[in-house]
């Protein structure tokens, strides 16, 4: 008994603890963002590492998902004699749900992991404290071009997604199910309102960049200087990232019904 | 004459550390003075790079204090370190030089970060600098994956001395340099000890070149030091500091010794 609670005890501290350093780490960073130079050079390639690199697999997985969508969804909704409402079903669901937080996912596991890796190497090679011995903050020379990187991009690959799933939705829906195109897209646009359904879409990616480019970055500082410790970061961004989206997902789903 | 603050430059007071279970510092107490050349030596794992670390302000002890100027690093925040830090310079066992970045970029990146120098201004003394340690403008535009061992470790040198530190911390820096090179990089340390008055501090295993250089050598050892001069090392009695010295040191310092009394050396 005395030993389990002690167990717990020692838990919930680490927690604490864990918490307190990813919220100091939360702080540096947001103080770094204003703080000259603004390292664009850095953020433009972290942008392009982040975003345009992940370009085919959004395209391809957006489409992908939009085509199993219309596939569902339209056998589904032909049992209810339903099926013209397959443009709006797959709209709202792509753009208040499934876009959000399938491209946060997908850009959690391709440039998440990286940049939690770039930095856990940079760290393990000595490179972080030679930057602090040449006086330059670690903070503000990597993590922040690259966290802010995962901000922007996040909601640009959301638009991405979206586009493409609906695209893939309708080449089912219409292509081969037979769909008429008119109604599959007049059911979309009556549907899907831009300051409630597109506002929370952009929200939420926003949201679940600025998380990504946290935990990612803080897991490439916090982790061992060493290779296993490099490959546990990484795996550890992956599944905290994972799971912080999927709860904020629901924080902001239940703030923005009230 | 060396007055009281230039004799205790870096100076390390009763300094503990550890390492989870593994002690590295018990009561280290430890005095290098300004414009000297300071050699540490010791077995693996005695704290030779750490020492250098904390030096730096990368590594804080448990308790005791390391004062940099009279400044005590342990007291100061990151910031502050980093301006203590901008009068130091630090070559890494492994180079640490930033894998995305050029030769040129790395060596000039202090530059670009602390100064208002102009690009040209940057790019000339960068050159400089990698001339004084034996390299070409060719090597300019390749990356740290593209170099030598050795060249890397010349380029992580030129990076550390392009801000003309007022202290530079080496640590093994002969380690995979030809003799050549080895001879290069020692004579540079010695003429910006000598001509700029740079405080450095050398962690090495290259027994030779460290002899020629050293004016105070600092034996690392049950989480304590033996200081003194190379001579005073020679003729010291303690078995750990005769099995660091060797057969080959020993007869250096005879001979070195011998040369002086005849006023050659």
């Amino acid at each position: 008994m005395t030993a389990l609670v002690r167990q717990l005890g020692s838990t919930t501290s680490r927690l604490i603890e864990g918490l307190g350093r990813i919220g100091n780490f939360a702080l540096a960073l947001t103080a770094a963002l204003p703080k000259p130079p603004t390292r664009f050079g850095f953020f433009i390639r972290a942008l392009y590492d982040a975003g345009v690199l992940s370009v085919a697999l959004i395209c391809l997985s957006g489409f992908t998902v939009g085509m199993v969508l219309g596939l569902q969804l339209y056998t589904t909704l032909t049992r209810f004699g339903a099926e013209e409402g397959l443009g709006a079903v797959v709209g709202l669901s792509l753009v208040r749900e499934l876009g959000p937080v399938v491209t946060g996912l997908l850009v959690t596991g391709r440039a998440g992991s990286a940049i939690t890796a770039e930095i856990g190497a940079m760290k393990a090679t000595e490179q972080l404290d030679g930057l602090r011995m040449m006086a330059i903050n670690p903070i503000h020379f990597v993590a922040m071009p690259r966290a802010l990187a995962l901000t922007v991009a996040m909601p640009l690959l959301n638009a991405l997604f979206i586009v493409f799933s609906i695209a893939g939705a309708y080449a089912i829906g219409v292509s081969l199910q037979g769909l008429d195109g008119g109604v599959f897209l007049s059911g979309l646009e009556s549907a899907v309102r831009f300051t409630d359904d597109v506002d929370q879409s952009l929200l939420k990616s926003l949201v679940f960049g600025m998380l990504l480019g946290l935990v990612a970055t803080y897991k490439g500082h916090a982790c061992q200087p060493d290779a296993a410790g490099v490959a546990r970061a990484t795996t550890s961004t992956v599944v905290t990232a994972s799971v912080c989206i999927l709860l904020a997902d629901y924080v902001i789903t239940a703030l923005w019904s009230v | 004459m060396v007055s009281d603050s230039d004799a205790r430059f870096i100076e390390i007071e009763n300094v503990r550390l550890a390492f989870g279970s593994r002690r590295v510092f018990d009561s280290l107490d430890c005095r290098l003075r300004k414009g000297g050349t300071h050699l540490l030596l010791g077995g693996s794992g005695t704290g030779k790079s750490t020492m250098l670390r904390m030096i730096g302000g990368l590594q804080r002890p448990d308790s005791g204090e390391v004062r940099v100027a009279g400044e005590n690093l342990a007291s100061k925040s990151e910031s502050e370190l980093g301006e203590i830090r901008k009068g130091i310079g630090m070559l890494f066992q492994n180079g640490a030089l930033l894998d995305s970045m050029s030769v040129a970029d790395n060596v000039g990146l202090p530059l670009r970060e602390h100064t208002k120098q102009s690009r040209d201004e940057i790019h000339e003394r960068v050159a400089e600098v990698l001339r004084s340690v034996g390299l070409l403008a060719d090597v300019e535009p390749l990356l740290p994956r593209e170099l030598s061992g050795g060249m890397l470790r010349r380029v992580a040198f030129a990076r550390a001395i392009v801000m003309q530190p007022e202290i530079v911390l080496c640590d093994e820096p002969f380690s995979g340099l030809d003799p050549l090179n080895v001879t290069r990089i020692e004579e540079l340390l010695m003429t910006l000890n000598r001509e700029l008055g740079l405080t450095i501090v050398v962690t090495s295993h290259h027994m030779a070149s460290s002899l020629r250089m050293a004016d105070q050598m600092i034996l690392l050892r049950d989480g304590g030091c033996i200081t003194g001069t190379p001579e005073e090392l020679a003729d010291h009695d303690d078995a750990d500091v005769k099995e660091f010295l060797g057969e080959d040191g020993r007869a250096y310092l005879a001979r070195l010794h011998e040369l002086q009394d005849r006023g050659e050396a």
